[in-house]
C-alpha cells in the first residue's frame, strides 16, 4: 500500500543512500526508469557520496596522537596490570605438524628469495609465518625476562627499543628474538591473545634517513601487515587478523612507541 | 547497563571520532581536544551505554552534545558563517601527502565546498554519506526530529550540487 504513495524528496535520498525499506524500493526503482531527470538526480547523489568518501576516508588511516589513545583508556590513569605470560597448553599433534609445515614453507621462500629484493612487509610476513607457528620456541627470550630481552635487543641493534604494551587490545607479550632480516638485523616482538592468536612486531633501523610515512597495508600469503616508518625506524605489525582489527592494534603500537619516546627524551 | 566500555572497540572508533570532530570544528587541534573531552564524557556516562548497541553512534551523540555545549556561544556564528573556507581547505583538513597533483586539486575542491556548508548540514551529510548512519541514528545524534535531518540533508546536497556547477574544476571520481 505504501508503495503507491507519490515519490518524496526523502524517498529519493533514502533510495540513493541505500536506506529505503525493501517494500518501497521497487516502486522507486520503477519511477526512476520512467523519469530520466529523477534517475540523474539519484546518480548525482551517489556520485557526491563517492566523492565525499574519497575525500574523507584517507583521514582514517592517519596515525593517532598518543593523547587520544591514552584518553580511550579507562579513567584513573593506571595501566591494566600486565598479566604474566604462561606457557600455552601444548598444541595438538595436528596443529604441531601444520605449524612446522608452515614454518618450513616460510623458510623455503626466504631461501628462494635470497639475492632478490624483498619488500619490508613481505619480510615481516615471512618472519611472522616462520616464528608465530612455532609452538615451543616462537621467541628466544620470554616475556618474564622482558627488561633483559629489550636491553639485549637494543644492544644488538644499536638503538633503544621498546616493547609496546598491547594489553588494552587483548594481547600480551610472549617475548622477543633477533632476526637476520633482509638487509640488516631486526627485532621481533611477539604477542598472543586469549585465543592463542599471535601477532608480531618487527622493528629495524634504517641507515639512510627516511621520512615518516602513514600506515600502509599489505597482505602477504594470508598474513596481514601494517607497516610504517617513524624516526628512521621501520615498523611492521603482522598477523592473521582482520584488517580493521590489525589497524586498531597498529595505532596502539604507534601511540605506545610515541609515549616511550617522549618519556625517554625527558631529561 | 555496563560497568565498562569495550576498549578495543573504543580505540577502533577513534579514527572516526577524530574525523567527525574535524568536520565539526574544521581545526585539527580543536578536533583533538573535542575527541578527548568526548572520551572523558563517555567514560563518565559509561553506564548509559547498552552493550551490543552501536558504540560509534553513541560516541557521535556524545561528541555532538559536547561540541554544542562547548561552542554554545560561538555556535550561532559558526552555523551562519560556516567555516568560511574561500581561501581553500580549512586548517585541519590537510590533503594526504601521497595524493597526486590532480587529486590534490579535486580534494581541495571537495573540502572547500563542504567547509562552506553550515555545521548542521555538514554534520548530517558526513554522517549519512560517509559514516552511512541510519537517518534515525542521525536524528538521535543531533537530537532533532527525523524530518529536520531529511531537510538538512536535502539542503546540503543541493548546495553542494550548485557549488559543483559553478566550480571551475568539476567534481569527478577521485581514485
Amino acid at each position: 500500500m505504501s508503495s503507491n504513495l507519490p515519490l518524496s524528496d526523502d524517498d529519493v535520498h533514502a533510495y540513493a543512500d541505500g536506506k529505503l525499506p525493501e517494500a518501497r524500493r521497487a516502486s522507486v526503482a520503477a519511477a526512476l526508469e520512467a523519469d530520466p531527470v529523477l534517475a540523474a538526480r539519484v546518480a548525482a547523489i551517489r556520485q557526491q557520496n563517492a566523492d565525499l568518501r574519497d575525500a574523507f576516508d584517507p583521514w582514517l588511516a592517519e596515525p593517532l596522537p598518543r593523547e587520544l589513545i591514552a584518553a580511550a583508556q579507562p579513567p584513573g590513569g593506571r595501566k591494566p596490570p600486565r598479566t604474566r605470560w604462561a606457557l600455552p597448553a601444548l598444541a595438538s599433534a595436528a596443529t604441531l605438524v601444520i605449524g612446522i609445515g608452515l614454518g618450513w614453507m616460510g623458510r623455503g621462500e626466504v631461501l628462494q628469495l635470497e639475492g632478490t629484493p624483498t619488500t619490508f612487509p613481505r619480510e615481516a610476513a615471512l618472519t611472522h609465518a616462520l616464528y608465530a607457528t612455532d609452538p615451543n620456541r616462537p621467541v628466544e627470550i620470554w616475556a618474564n625476562e622482558e627488561d633483559r630481552m629489550v636491553r639485549w635487543l637494543s644492544k644488538r641493534l644499536n638503538f633503544p627499543l621498546h616493547a609496546p604494551n598491547l594489553h588494552a587490545m587483548g594481547y600480551d607479550l610472549v617475548g622477543g628474538r633477533l632476526v637476520a632480516g633482509n638487509q640488516r638485523p631486526a627485532a621481533l616482538f611477539m604477542y598472543e591473545n586469549a585465543d592463542k592468536q599471535r601477532i608480531s612486531l618487527l622493528v629495524r633501523k634504517d641507515n639512510e634517513h627516511t621520512s615518516e610515512s602513514a600506515f600502509r597495508y599489505a597482505l602477504e600469503d594470508g598474513v596481514g601487515v601494517f607497516y610504517w616508518i617513524d624516526d628512521a625506524c621501520g615498523y611492521a605489525l603482522s598477523g592473521r587478523v582482520d584488517r580493521a582489527q590489525l589497524l586498531a592494534i597498529a595505532r596502539v603500537v604507534y601511540g605506545e612507541l610515541a609515549a616511550a619516546d617522549a618519556a625517554a627524551s625527558k631529561p | 547497563m555496563s560497568d565498562s566500555l569495550p576498549h578495543p572497540d573504543l580505540v577502533a572508533a577513534l579514527p572516526r571520532l577524530r574525523r567527525y570532530a574535524r568536520v565539526l570544528t574544521g581545526d585539527l587541534n580543536r578536533a583533538d581536544d573535542l575527541v578527548q573531552d568526548t572520551l572523558a564524557r563517555a567514560w563518565e556516562k559509561r553506564r548509559l551505554w547498552q552493550p551490543g548497541s552501536d558504540l560509534r553512534a553513541w560516541l557521535f551523540t556524545i561528541m555532538h552534545n559536547v561540541h554544542v555545549n562547548q561552542f554554545a556561544v560561538r555556535r550561532r556564528e559558526l552555523a551562519e558563517s560556516s567555516l568560511d573556507a574561500d581561501d581553500g581547505p580549512v586548517a585541519g583538513w590537510e590533503i594526504p601527502v601521497r595524493a597526486t597533483q590532480s587529486d590534490r586539486v579535486e580534494l581541495a575542491e571537495v573540502f572547500a565546498q563542504i567547509a562552506r556548508l553550515p555545521v548542521e548540514q555538514r554534520e548530517v551529510l558526513i554522517l549519512a554519506a560517509v559514516e552511512e548512519l541510519r537517518y534515525e541514528e542521525i536524528a538521535r545524534v543531533q537530537c532533532v526530529p527525523i524530518g529536520t535531518v531529511m531537510s538538512r540533508l536535502n539542503r546540503a546536497r543541493e548546495k553542494l550540487r550548485r557549488m559543483a556547477e559553478v566550480s571551475p574544476a568539476p567534481l569527478k571520481v577521485i581514485k
